[in-house]
């Protein structure tokens, strides 16, 4: 079947015109993200090189989609804006004032709230409320969306502060840390449920009026309402439904550390982006999807591993990152759509 | 056989701030035919067109369609109604394939239940491109598909969404389809539309009058909002309807021929056998000091592209350039601006003039340099440079500080006359100085072009309408399909006919 993400290779299209029409070349064009495998085992070899191959034992390789679970989630959710040619870095202030409320509003020490498993669609409420008004201010009062979701980020970090008085709030509800840290089949159940997540908006994305629709705004908001797509309404509904997953996986984050405290949503935008660009998400919008956002993570996450294993400098490591951030953006962004470059 | 009416407008009237852009005419359309909407621009063609997509509503008269009355609120009402329009810049999606363009916002008639089905999407996309005789495969990206593929895909989506709406004789109307097209996919397109005359009516707006003869079977004149007359096209008359769409001949004075000045012998450019490839084939000609050229031809005869290489904003593939005898070369548009050439560009809005800066900032902008005093822009300066060009060019307006946006058309084309005037261009490269511009405003600037030319200012000039140009020029060039084929002096005391050099330009 022939798919979204078969889109994002168009942008690298003198890396595709390299590849020749044999053999190879057909299943490399047939595989939507042949091109990001391809990256993922190019880090793989030089990893496994330089760590005697310790990277691609088995246990490490569970570690790394261990570790790859929560920063897919939220990839997922920023995708979805950025499918949509907008942008959403409200991440960080969303996931912190849900963590705090998870915290709050559990079985904890501060407080006599318990809410237990009620505290599910309560974080999905709140962070799709700040979602929703991050659509709002996009499309009603036509706020550039980096702007106000940069705004709403910092906001709803200070509230979290002020709620949690800027301490963290150890939990006494044990259950969430036990789904969080258990195996299935050997496998990490997060990793599994960030799987699941990532097929359900792969089957939206590609099965559903809305997720076709996602992909006209992309392409061009003004010729997509010409043909009568109702933009606002599903930039609204996208920035709610993104919004909505950074609430989960602020839980996430509270159940994994047993605590809460609004820091825990700093430093997560960064790899979420890096992973966003280096699966092929294209900044400009409406090419990649669900597919990219998985194997982005594990790319940028296996990186991570690697440089750790292979005991860098953590200041190098920062360094890479940024590097690597840079490249990916460089390679699929589509430079005719945006014009003037501010 | 009588044919039967789809449209019929019934004193038509759209009123506009300070412009009637229909005056209140009868115009009925048929089914089954192909009709040519011809007129210059501001004849009223395209906002006959918002009408029947409903994007205008009309100020007075009615519009019926199918003989009823009929209030269109958008282009999507109007596709329910069975009115399309392909557009000129194109509406197709780049990033989606051709399926998913075919049924954008109609994906539900191949759902089931939440989910939408591909392979009935791709299979219903195979048909109705086969039907247009179209070999498309219907999941390649459009990004992938050529201009004319794309126009396809979006006429076969405007036939299906027609059948959709169960309409029997939908209404198609093309506007300029063929500027991005070539001859072979021309040819193509005609073909296609012959055909798809045979359940529908298509109205075709071109400004390639051998176009519209070849292919309408009635062509009706517009002129300055109103209807001038109809004639059935194949045996139509090219130099008739030339001269029905301009209208007026050429009255004594008009473009303020008497101002115009012999030019001296001084030659301030030339320009050696510029060729651009596959566009331009190699070119010379020499420009005088106090000269007003004019380029003419047709959209595709090479002389855009001939300025933009002396504009600087495109590259020639061979030959030479010479100012005042010297060689230059102009890979950028600041080499133009060393060299003291400027452009004035078509499109004031978004090439010549900086509309969210003010008269000041953008009279300024070339010469900064001039401005400064130690080391700093000195305010007082600016202000007054501003204000000496400003009265010169008589742009009218409240303070240099008035944002440019807020200006009309001819004062925002004084501006950039008054920043090219300050930068000390010598030779001026002017691009439809009078498009969209009022009546009153372009006598005012033609007066300007007089003065410069008196003040030994160079000219390359391409106009609106071949009278303009003929009106306006010391001399004219005139390119057909990349070729100079002539060379037309135009002295004050015998201008030659329009119809002399339309045989050189078709």
């Amino acid at each position: 079947m022939k798919t979204k993400n078969s889109r994002s290779l168009e942008n690298i299209s003198t890396l595709r015109s390299k590849v020749s029409a044999s053999a190879v070349g057909k299943l490399y064009h047939s595989i939507p993200i042949s091109g990001q495998i391809i990256s993922l085992g190019i880090v793989a070899l030089i990893f496994s090189l330089g760590t005697n191959g310790q990277f691609l034992h088995i246990s490490n390789i569970m570690t790394v989609l261990g570790l790859s679970a929560i920063p897919m989630i939220l990839c997922l959710a920023v995708h979805q804006v950025i499918i949509l040619g907008a942008m959403d870095l409200s991440l960080e202030g969303i996931v912190a004032i849900t963590a705090v409320s998870a915290g709050l509003l559990l079985k904890n020490s501060v407080t006599a709230n318990d809410v237990g498993l009620w505290i599910i669609p309560i974080v999905m409420l709140i962070g799709g409320l700040a979602g929703l008004v991050n659509g709002l201010l996009n499309t009603k009062l036509r706020m550039p969306s980096f702007i106000s979701t940069l705004g709403m980020s910092w906001t709803l970090f200070g509230v979290a502060i002020m709620i949690s008085k800027g301490s963290s709030i150890p939990l006494r509800d044990l259950r969430f840390q036990k789904v969080i840290i258990s195996e299935f089949l050997g496998i990490p159940t997060v990793f599994i449920l960030a799987i699941l997540l990532g097929l359900v908006l792969y089957i939206m994305q590609n099965k559903t009026k809305l997720g076709k629709h996602m992909y006209a705004i992309g392409g061009n908001e003004i010729l997509a309402k010409q043909a009568g797509v109702k933009v606002d309404r599903i930039k609204i509904s996208i920035f709610g439904l993104t919004g909505m997953i950074y609430g989960l996986a602020g839980l996430l984050l509270v159940a994994r550390l047993n605590s809460s405290a609004a820091r825990y949503g700093n430093n997560l935008l960064f790899p979420a982006m890096t992973a966003v660009a280096v699966g092929g998400v294209s900044l400009s919008g409406g090419v990649g999807g669900a597919l990219n956002a998985v194997i982005g993570t594990i790319i940028v996450v296996a990186l991570n591993n690697g440089l750790v294993l292979m005991q860098i400098n953590p200041y190098m490591q920062s360094a890479v990152n940024g590097i690597v951030l840079i490249s990916a953006v460089a390679l699929t962004i589509d430079r005719n759509k945006i014009g003037i470059i501010k | 056989m009588e044919k039967k009416k789809i449209i019929e407008f019934k004193g038509i009237r759209k009123v506009f701030p300070g412009v009637v852009a229909l005056k209140g005419f009868d115009l009925a359309i048929y089914e089954k035919e192909i009709l040519g909407l011809v007129g210059e621009n501001g004849a009223g063609k395209s906002t006959l067109m918002k009408i029947m997509t409903g994007n205008y509503q009309p100020d007075g008269g009615q519009f019926l369609l199918r003989g009823q009355p009929i209030v269109l609120g958008g282009s999507m009402e109007a596709i329910e109604h069975g009115i399309g329009m392909v557009f000129q810049e194109g509406s197709i999606l780049p990033n989606l394939t051709v399926t998913e363009n075919l049924f954008l916002c109609h994906e539900k008639e191949f759902s089931k239940g939440w989910f939408i089905s591909e392979s009935a999407m791709v299979a219903e996309a195979r048909k109705a491109l086969e039907e247009n005789g179209l070999d498309i495969n219907p999941t390649t990206l459009c990004g992938n598909l050529s201009p004319a593929q794309r126009q396809m895909v979006e006429i076969t989506r405007l036939l299906w969404l027609s059948r959709l709406y169960r309409h029997e004789n939908p209404i198609l109307i093309l506007d300029e389809p063929t500027t991005v097209l070539l001859e072979k996919e021309i040819k193509t397109l005609f073909e296609i539309l012959n055909r798809i005359k045979e359940h529908a009516t298509v109205i075709l707006i071109s400004h390639r009058l051998e176009e519209i003869i070849e292919n309408s079977d009635r062509i009706v004149v517009l002129k300055d909002g109103d209807y001038v007359t109809e004639m059935p096209g194949k045996a139509a008359d090219i130099f008739k309807i030339e001269q029905l769409m301009v209208g007026r001949d050429m009255v004594e004075g008009y473009y303020r021929r008497n101002e115009q000045v012999d030019p001296t012998d001084t030659v301030v450019l030339e320009v050696k056998d510029l060729a651009i490839e596959s566009i331009l084939e190699p070119i010379s000609f020499t420009l005088h000091k106090g000269e007003i050229l004019a380029l003419v031809g047709l959209i595709g005869s090479g002389k855009e592209e001939l300025v933009k290489c002396l504009g600087g904003s495109m590259q020639a593939t061979q030959g030479s350039i010479y100012r005042n005898g010297k060689r230059i070369s102009i890979k950028q548009p600041k080499h133009a601006i060393a060299h003291a050439i400027g452009y004035i560009p078509i499109d004031r809005r978004i090439e010549g003039l900086a509309t969210d800066l003010d008269i000041a900032d953008n009279i300024n902008m070339l010469v900064y340099k001039k401005l400064k005093s130690r080391g700093f822009i000195n305010k007082r300066k600016e202000r007054d440079n501003a204000n000496h060009w400003m009265g010169v060019v008589k742009v009218k307006a409240t303070s240099h500080r008035m944002k440019c946006g807020n200006l009309s058309g001819g004062n925002q084309q004084k501006v950039v006359l008054g920043k090219w005037l300050s930068a000390d261009a010598e030779i001026l490269i002017v691009d439809h100085p009078t498009r969209g511009i009022d009546v009153g405003a372009k006598d005012e600037i033609y007066h300007h072009i007089r003065q410069l030319a008196k003040q030994g200012k160079s000219m390359i000039i391409m106009c609106d309408t071949l009278e303009e140009d003929i009106g306006l020029c010391n001399r004219m060039l005139i390119l057909k399909d990349g070729k100079k084929v002539n060379e037309v002096s135009c002295p004050p005391d015998a201008k030659p006919a329009p119809t002399d050099i339309i045989e050189s330009i078709v």
